[in-house]
């Protein structure tokens, strides 16, 4: 999917790429503002400084030498080289005495002193005429009512701030067309992304369940939401899987009871039964119906289980557990006439939900009761494992799981063939599975190194330590 | 068990009336069959609303309320009705049989949880047991059926003046028998309330406990007070 423009710029990323441009605009619009202003004042200041120190002097020779000490100290100045000021001194009655300009370029103040800004003609060597702007002060002289004016050319003022006022406006549009266009290439940059999530979902709404959002690795929030989105589709799928399992379980596994259980009842329908048959055929169909629901609950059970819907993990002794279970089972063990050996370590510590724990090593006593043959061993042990584990370990003389058979007989439904005539739903051992893998732990079944032909089975509980 | 009772005989204890609230026409009939036969006395309600109405207007002695029911859920009913400060003990049912919905359901006020589906002996047993518990365990120090006796603080048991040695489960199962004496507590019910166990461990365990026991009180003396009941569970006799 690919943003069109308009849609572009109704991103929330463009939005505020705009709003940081504009931001940003406005700062330098102010900081060129202030540049320009204080460079303006500071160049006044400086002439106006030194047109005071030029009075300054001119006005210690009038006060020491009177008019003509001044006079003569103004003709000086006029011909110093490199001298930047314009001078002229009029006497009492307006007459010049010296001074850089024909006549008064601008009239003088009636008392004390005024600054003047005036324009005058300037004869080229080439004689042409040309206009020049100055400034300066103009000074009526006490105690002799002559005046005299020093005035500086304004031209070089003048181009420094034009010069400035130039940068400003050459400046400030590039700036900001800079701004704007780093501004949409961000947020094209964080709306490719957001793109990317957008196609991700779409992808997994049509469909396509095993779809993840690029992850780049760079760690940043559109990484993050990226790897909880992961997640959670991690999660999604697995529930949709448990789901469709279970469809297929009970699809598989309940149909042919249940039409054997029809099959039955149709035959009892179709021939004339005695009383005592009838109550044996309606008997059998009791024990049917109770194995289908046994097989029901367990096929739900295993599903919650696998998509994480059951079981509260706490903080739990499982030696404990396994301890009571050993007392549980032992009787029941010698009553099958097996010997049964238990070794619990004490305390150890896992991150467990009791019932389920203890389901799943029910589960595997029973499995070692069931398939040991009379005058057995079943050895039941607790103890730290490798890399801090807890191996939970069920140990029997039986016939063992041919190393071939070891991953399909923890899968549901499985069973192997010789054991078919023993009872069970046979989702025992798969039971074990699921409650070992949402415990972060697993189920390890290996020869229990007894003769050919009876190797016997070992089925370790492997969880995290806590 | 004869063809036409579907609960033994030997189950039938005290007469209490009970009050069954369940939507299900078959379920309800069924389950007042097997408690008539039980010998007690079965009003039904078929909605939330009513049962909770009846529940407050009759003095039961025991409730059985079904979880999903129209107008008001069984765990709202039971929260309201233990809220106007209700006691008749309840016993909740309900098909989903997950450690969670059994946490909420006596969270909710119910004595008892039994999920569906249940055998007859298993639901008329434990309704049985909670007329015993509306009675009060007072704080009693010894426990007496028939000849056998247990003392609670010395932890000692005799039979007609016989020391019995058990070990700590065996008293802890011996003690929950002579407290329901008389009556029939089937094998969920010991694994639940003796071991603590919500799961199944499948191996006949309890049997082999039971005949352990039965071993040590029984053996040596000519009337056996621990019975068998065919398909149901055990009872001590009273």
């Amino acid at each position: 999917m690919k943003l069109g423009l308009p849609t572009f710029l109704r991103t929330t990323t463009f939005k505020l790429a705009l709003l940081y441009s504009a931001m940003f605009a406005a700062f330098s619009a102010a900081l060129l503002v202030y540049l320009y202003y204080s460079t303006v004042y500071y160049i006044r200041n400086e002439s106006d400084r030194r047109l005071d120190l030029e009075f300054e002097q001119l006005g210690n020779a009038y006060y020491t030498g009177g008019m003509e000490r001044l006079s003569q100290s103004v003709l000086e100045r006029m011909t110093r080289t490199g001298s930047t000021y314009f001078y002229y001194l009029e006497d009492s009655s307006g007459r010049k005495i010296a001074g850089h300009f024909q006549r008064m370029p601008v009239a003088p103040p009636e008392v004390d002193s005024k600054t003047v800004y005036f324009d005058f003609d300037q004869p080229e060597p080439d004689g042409s005429m040309i206009v020049r702007s100055a400034a300066g002060k103009f000074v009526r002289l006490r105690d002799n009512g002559g005046a005299l004016l020093v005035a500086f050319d304004t031209a070089q003022q003048t181009a420094i701030v034009v010069r400035i006022q130039r940068a400003i406006f050459i400046a400030a549009p590039i700036g900001l067309v800079l701004s704007l266009l780093g501004g949409v290439l961000i947020s094209r940059g964080a709306a490719s992304r957001a793109d990317e999530l957008a196609r991700t979902a779409e992808a997994v709404m049509g469909g396509e369940l095993g779809r993840r959002v690029p992850v780049r690795g760079s760690g940043d929030e559109f990484d993050r939401l990226g790897q909880r989105i992961n997640a959670m589709l991690d999660q999604i799928e697995k529930l949709v899987d448990a789901t469709r399992n279970t469809g297929n379980a009970i699809a598989h596994d309940l149909r042919s009871p249940l039409s054997r259980l029809r099959n039955r009842l149709e035959i009892a329908l179709s021939q004339p039964l005695s009383q005592e048959a009838a109550s044996a055929t309606l008997n059998e169909t009791v024990e049917e119906v109770d194995r289908v629901l046994a097989t029901f609950n367990a096929i739900l059970r295993l599903a919650r289980l696998e998509a994480g819907a059951e079981g509260e993990r706490v903080r739990m002794d499982v030696s404990e557990l396994a301890e009571e279970l050993a007392e549980l089972f032992d009787p029941a063990c010698e009553e099958a006439e097996l010997t049964f050996r238990s070794q619990i370590a004490r305390h150890l510590m896992i991150l467990g939900d009791r019932d389920l724990i203890g389901q799943a090593l029910s589960n595997m006593l029973d499995n070692a009761v069931k398939y040991t043959p009379a005058g057995g061993t079943i050895s039941f042990t607790a103890a730290r494992g490798p890399d801090g584990t807890i191996d939970l370990t069920v140990v029997d003389s039986g016939p063992g799981v041919p190393q071939e058979a070891r991953k399909t007989v923890v899968q549901r439904f499985q069973r192997l063939d010789s054991a078919r005539t023993q009872p069970g739903s046979g989702l025992g051992l798969s039971l074990v599975d699921s409650v070992a893998d949402i415990h972060g732990g697993e189920l390890i079944l290996r020869d229990a190194g007894g003769p050919p032909g009876q190797p016997g089975l070992k089925a370790i509980l492997r969880l995290p330590r806590a | 068990m004869t063809p036409d009772t579907l609960v033994d005989d030997t189950v039938v204890g005290d007469t209490m009336r009970v009050l069954v609230i369940e939507d299900d026409a078959e379920m309800a009939s069924f389950i007042e069959k097997v408690l008539v036969e039980a010998g007690h006395s079965v009003d039904t309600a078929i909605d939330g609303e009513r049962g909770l109405e009846l529940a407050r207007s009759v003095d039961f002695d025991a409730l059985v309320v079904d979880r999903m029911l129209p107008a008001k859920d069984g765990l709202t009913l039971l929260k309201e009705y233990r809220e106007a400060g209700g006691k008749t003990p309840a016993l909740f049912l309900s098909a989903l049989g997950d450690v969670q919905n059994r946490v909420q359901g006596l969270k909710a006020g119910a004595d008892d949880y039994l999920s569906k589906p249940f055998a007859p002996s298993e639901l008329a047993a434990r309704v049985e047991a909670l007329g015993r518990r509306q009675v009060g365990e007072p704080q009693v120090t010894s426990l007496k059926a028939g000849d056998l006796e247990m003392n609670l603080l010395t932890r000692k048991v005799t039979r007609e003046g016989k020391k019995i040695d058990l070990q700590p489960r065996e008293f802890r199962l011996l003690e929950y028998l002579m407290r329901h004496a008389g009556q029939v507590v089937t094998r969920t019910m010991l694994l639940e309330k003796v071991w603590d166990y919500n799961f199944d461990p499948q191996t006949n365990v309890i049997d082999v406990h039971i005949s352990r026991l039965r071993a040590k009180i029984d053996k040596e003396f000519e009337e056996p007070l621990l019975h068998t009941v065919r398909g149901a569970g055990y009872r001590l006799q009273g």
